[in-house]
C-alpha cells in the first residue's frame, strides 16, 4: 500500500509536497517526508493562534535571514536545522524542514548485532549523555573518542552563541533538541520553532527536564502574568548549555546527587532542580555528594565523580563549571556565556594528549600540569617527554606577557595561524588561508621538533638562529622560540615533562 | 538511579482465546522494541506483567528494559479482576523503592490495566487494596463489546475502549502504551498532579476511543 502525495503551495508561493504517512510525531506535531526526503513536513496537531502564526513566520522569515544570508551564513547550515517554510493543509499549520545529515542517524546502532533495533533511527544526543547507555549498550564504532566530545561541544556552542547574537533564545536545548554525531564531531541543533524572543515572543514550553534552570522551576508555580514568573530566555539557555557540556564531557548530571530533599520523588525532582539545587562537586558544601554504593555497575567509572573529577576538564573549563554550576546557578546573570564556552573549549582542544594505551576509549586526555601525567579515565601512565608550550603575546615592543594559554605537543600535532598570532582565532569568521597549518611536531631521533611549514619570522630566540621553510627546530627545556613578527605575533617558551 | 515502574495487568480469561491473546502478546512484543529505542525509557523504565484469569500471576516480575523477557501467555478461564488488584498492589508494595532519608526512591508507577469481559471475582475488594497505593497513571482499556467500562471507570477516571479486539487495533492499543510511557519517562518529572490524567498522555490513534 502506497500512500499518496500531497501537493501544497507555501506561504512564500513555492511547491511544498509530502507523503501522507506519518513518519514520526513528537510532543506537538506530525512528521511527514517529501517524496525525495530531503524535507520533512511537521503539522501541528493544535490550532496554532495568531501568535504563534506570527512567530512562526518570523523564524522562517527574518530570523532566518538575518543568520543565513549573510556572509559566512552557510556556515551555520550544518549547525541549525532551521524551518523554511509555513505550509497550510486542513487548516493545520505545518513547518518545512530541511531532512538531518546522514550522520546524525545510527550506521551500527547497539551492541550484539543491534539488539536494541536503533539502527537508521536518529543521534538523540541523550544516548551519548547517559554512562549506562555509553557503557552496556551502544556499539562501539558509534561511541566516537573524547576529542570528538570537546568538538561536538565546540559546535553546540558556536550555534547557541549565534542564535543569541541574534537576540534568541533557543529556550528548549536540551539533548533531545540537539542531534550529535561522535563519529565525526558534528552537531546540529534542531526544534528551533520554539524559538524566544525577549518582548516579542514568549515561550510556550518550559524545557526538558535536566536543563530547565533552578529558577524557571522554583516560579512555575505562579501565574503566567506574575512578575516574580521566571520564564526560559537567554540566561536560562546559558544552563542548559552548560549542564549539556557537562553531561557530554562526564556522562552524569551535574545536580544529580545523593541528598534526598523530599520523600515523594516528584516533589523531591522539583526541590533538587529548583531551589535546592546543588552542584554535585561543590568545593565546600558535600550534601549533595554521589553515593557510590547507590550506582549501578554499568555507571562506573564516569558517575563517580570522586573517579573522574569534573577538573579533569582542564583549567578553563573547571572555572566556567565553577561560574556555572556555584556562582551562577542561582544567579543567571553570572553564568558563562555561550562565547565564553566556546573559547575555553577550543583552548582546551590545545591542551588535550593522545592516551598511550589503545585500549583507551576516551583516547585523549587533558594534560593536568604535573610532573607525572596520565590518563584520568584509564588510569594509564604517560611515559617518556612531554613537551608544552606556553604562549606570550607582544604588548609592548620588546617585551612579552603571559596569555594563559598553552599548547600540549604530540607526534604529528600541527601548529596553526591562531597559535602564530593572537589576533587569529578558530571561530566561523577564520579565513580559509588560515584554516591550513603552519608547521607540525615530530618525535624524530629521540628528540621533539618543530618544523617550518610557512612561517616567515620562524626564529630560535634563545640560538639566535632564523628556521626556514622545511627546516627543524628542537624542543628543549626552556627554549624560546618566536612564531612571528607581525602584530600580535606569538613567543613561545618550551617546558619539558620528563617520564 | 531513579526507576521508572511500568505494570501491564492483562486478561487472559477463556475469551481472550485466539486472535486476541496472540494480539496481546504481539502488543507486548511492540511495547518493549519501542521503549528500547528510547534512550530515557531504557535508562529508566521497568516493565512487569501480571496476568488474571481464574486466578492473578505476576507471570514477569519488574524488569529492566533491555533484560525483560517475553513470556509465555495463554488464554482460559474465568475473569478474576479483583484477584489481580490484590496483586497489583501487592507487588508495587514490594518491588517499587520507597525514599528514605539516605536514598532517593523510584518514580511512582504507571499501570496499565486491559480486559475484555466483565470481572467474576469480587473486585471491589481488589479496588480497595489498590485505592492504598500511590500510583503516576492508572489507565484501563475496554477491549470489544463484552468488555465493561463502568466497572473499570471505578478504578480509574482514564478509561480507553477498543471496538474489537482484533490484532490491528490491539497493536494500536500497545502502540498508544509504549508512546504513554516514552512521554511520561520525560514529563513524569515535570508534572505536578498526583495522578495524571488524559490531557497528560499522547493523543490516542483511531482505534483506541476514550471513555468519559
Amino acid at each position: 500500500m502506497s500512500a499518496k502525495t500531497i501537493t501544497l503551495k507555501a506561504s512564500d508561493g513555492s511547491t511544498v509536497e509530502f507523503v501522507d504517512e506519518i513518519i514520526g510525531s513528537g510532543g506537538m506535531k506530525d512528521v511527514y517526508f517529501s517524496p525525495d526526503k530531503s524535507y520533512v513536513v511537521g503539522f501541528f496537531r493544535d490550532k496554532q493562534d495568531f501568535n504563534a502564526k506570527d512567530r512562526l513566520q518570523t523564524i522562517t522569515g527574518i530570523y532566518r535571514e538575518r543568520i543565513f544570508s549573510q556572509q559566512g551564513g552557510d556556515y551555520w547550515k550544518d549547525l541549525f536545522c532551521w524551518p523554511t517554510k509555513i505550509v497550510e493543509h486542513k487548516g493545520k499549520l505545518g513547518l518545512v524542514c530541511p531532512t538531518y545529515q546522514a550522520c546524525f542517524f545510527f550506521k551500527y546502532g547497539s551492541i550484539n548485532n543491534d539488539f536494541l533495533g536503533i539502527k537508521g533511527k536518529e543521534k538523540e544526543g541523550k544516548w551519548f549523555a547517559s554512562a549506562k547507555n555509553q557503557n552496556k549498550f551502544l556499539a562501539p564504532e558509534e561511541r566516537g573518542d573524547w576529542f570528538k566530545y570537546l568538538q561536538i561541544c565546540i559546535r553546540v556552542s558556536r550555534a547557541v552563541k549565534r542564535m543569541h547574537a541574534a537576540g534568541l533564545a533557543h529556550s528548549d536545548l536540551s539533548y533531545k533538541n540537539v542531534l550529535i554525531d561522535p563519529t565525526s564531531g558534528r552537531a546540529a541543533i534542531i526544534d528551533i520553532d520554539g524559538l524566544v524572543v525577549p518582548g516579542k515572543f514568549a515561550p510556550d514550553v518550559l524545557g526538558t527536564p535536566d536543563f530547565i534552570a533552578p529558577e524557571v522551576i522554583m516560579t512555575q508555580h505562579l501565574k503566567m502574568d506574575d512578575p516574580n514568573r521566571k520564564l526560559p530566555n537567554i540566561p536560562t539557555d546559558r544552563h542548559a548549555l552548560a549542564v549539556m557540556i557537562y553531561m557530554y564531557l562526564l556522562y552524569r548530571h551535574p545536580l544529580r546527587g545523593g541528598k534526598v530533599n523530599a520523600m515523594e520523588a516528584s516533589k523531591d525532582e522539583e526541590l533538587s532542580m529548583g531551589e535546592k539545587a546543588l552542584f554535585i562537586e561543590h568545593p565546600t558544601d558535600a550534601s549533595n555528594r554521589v553515593k557510590p554504593a547507590q550506582l549501578q555497575d554499568s555507571q562506573l567509572p564516569q558517575a563517580d565523580p570522586v573517579k573522574i573529577p569534573y577538573t579533569v576538564c582542564g583549567p578553563y573549563l573547571k572555572e566556567l563549571f565553577d561560574r556555572a554550576f556555584i556562582n551562577g546557578l542561582h544567579n543567571p546573570n553570572v553564568r558563562p556565556t555561550a562565547n565564553e564556552w566556546e573559547d575555553a573549549l577550543l583552548k582546551t582542544v590545545d591542551l588535550v594528549q593522545p592516551c598511550q594505551n589503545p585500549k583507551c576509549w576516551h583516547k585523549w586526555f587533558v594534560f593536568d600540569n604535573s610532573t607525572k601525567p596520565k590518563c584520568p579515565f584509564c588510569g594509564t601512565d604517560y611515559k617518556g617527554q612531554l613537551p608544552i608550550l606556553n604562549l606570550y603575546s607582544p604588548r609592548q615592543e620588546g617585551t612579552f606577557t603571559p596569555d594563559n594559554y598553552r599548547l600540549m605537543v604530540y607526534n604529528n600535532q600541527y601548529l596553526y595561524p591562531w597559535h602564530a598570532n593572537r589576533n587569529v582565532w578558530p571561530n566561523e569568521r577564520l579565513a580559509e588561508e588560515d584554516k591550513k597549518p603552519v608547521g607540525y611536531f615530530v618525535f624524530h631521533q629521540n628528540k621533539w621538533l618543530l618544523i617550518n611549514q610557512r612561517l616567515t619570522d620562524l626564529e630560535d630566540k634563545t640560538e639566535g638562529k632564523k628556521i626556514g621553510f622545511g627546516e627543524a627546530v628542537e624542543l628543549t627545556d626552556n627554549k624560546q622560540i618566536l612564531l612571528s613578527k607581525e602584530d600580535g605575533g606569538r613567543l613561545i617558551v618550551v617546558q619539558m615533562v620528563n617520564n | 538511579m531513579r526507576k521508572l515502574p511500568v505494570y501491564l495487568v492483562l486478561d487472559t480469561s477463556g475469551s481472550m482465546h485466539g486472535e486476541p491473546i496472540e494480539a496481546v502478546k504481539n502488543g507486548v512484543q511492540v511495547l518493549v522494541s519501542t521503549l528500547r529505542q528510547d534512550p530515557y525509557a531504557l535508562e529508566t523504565a521497568h516493565l512487569s506483567i501480571i496476568t488474571f484469569d481464574e486466578r492473578a500471576k505476576q507471570v514477569s516480575p519488574l524488569t529492566e528494559l533491555s533484560m525483560f523477557q517475553l513470556p509465555s501467555l495463554t488464554a482460559n478461564g474465568t475473569t478474576c479482576l479483583g484477584a489481580a488488584l490484590s496483586l497489583l498492589a501487592e507487588r508495587i508494595e514490594a518491588e517499587v523503592h520507597k525514599s528514605t532519608a539516605e536514598k532517593k526512591g523510584d518514580w511512582r508507577p504507571l499501570v496499565f490495566i486491559m480486559t475484555d469481559g466483565a470481572p467474576t471475582d469480587n473486585w471491589e475488594r481488589g479496588l480497595e487494596d489498590f485505592r492504598k497505593t500511590k500510583c503516576a497513571m492508572v489507565v484501563a482499556c475496554a477491549a470489544g463489546q463484552s468488555a465493561q467500562t463502568k466497572v473499570l471507570k471505578k478504578i480509574t477516571d482514564t478509561v480507553v475502549s477498543l471496538d474489537t479486539a482484533d490484532s490491528m487495533t490491539i497493536k494500536a492499543f500497545f502502540k498508544w502504551v509504549s508512546a504513554s510511557v516514552s512521554f511520561g519517562s520525560q514529563k513524569v518529572e515535570s508534572t505536578h498532579q498526583e495522578i495524571a490524567g488524559m490531557s497528560e498522555l499522547p493523543p490516542p490513534p483511531p482505534e483506541v476511543n476514550i471513555v468519559l
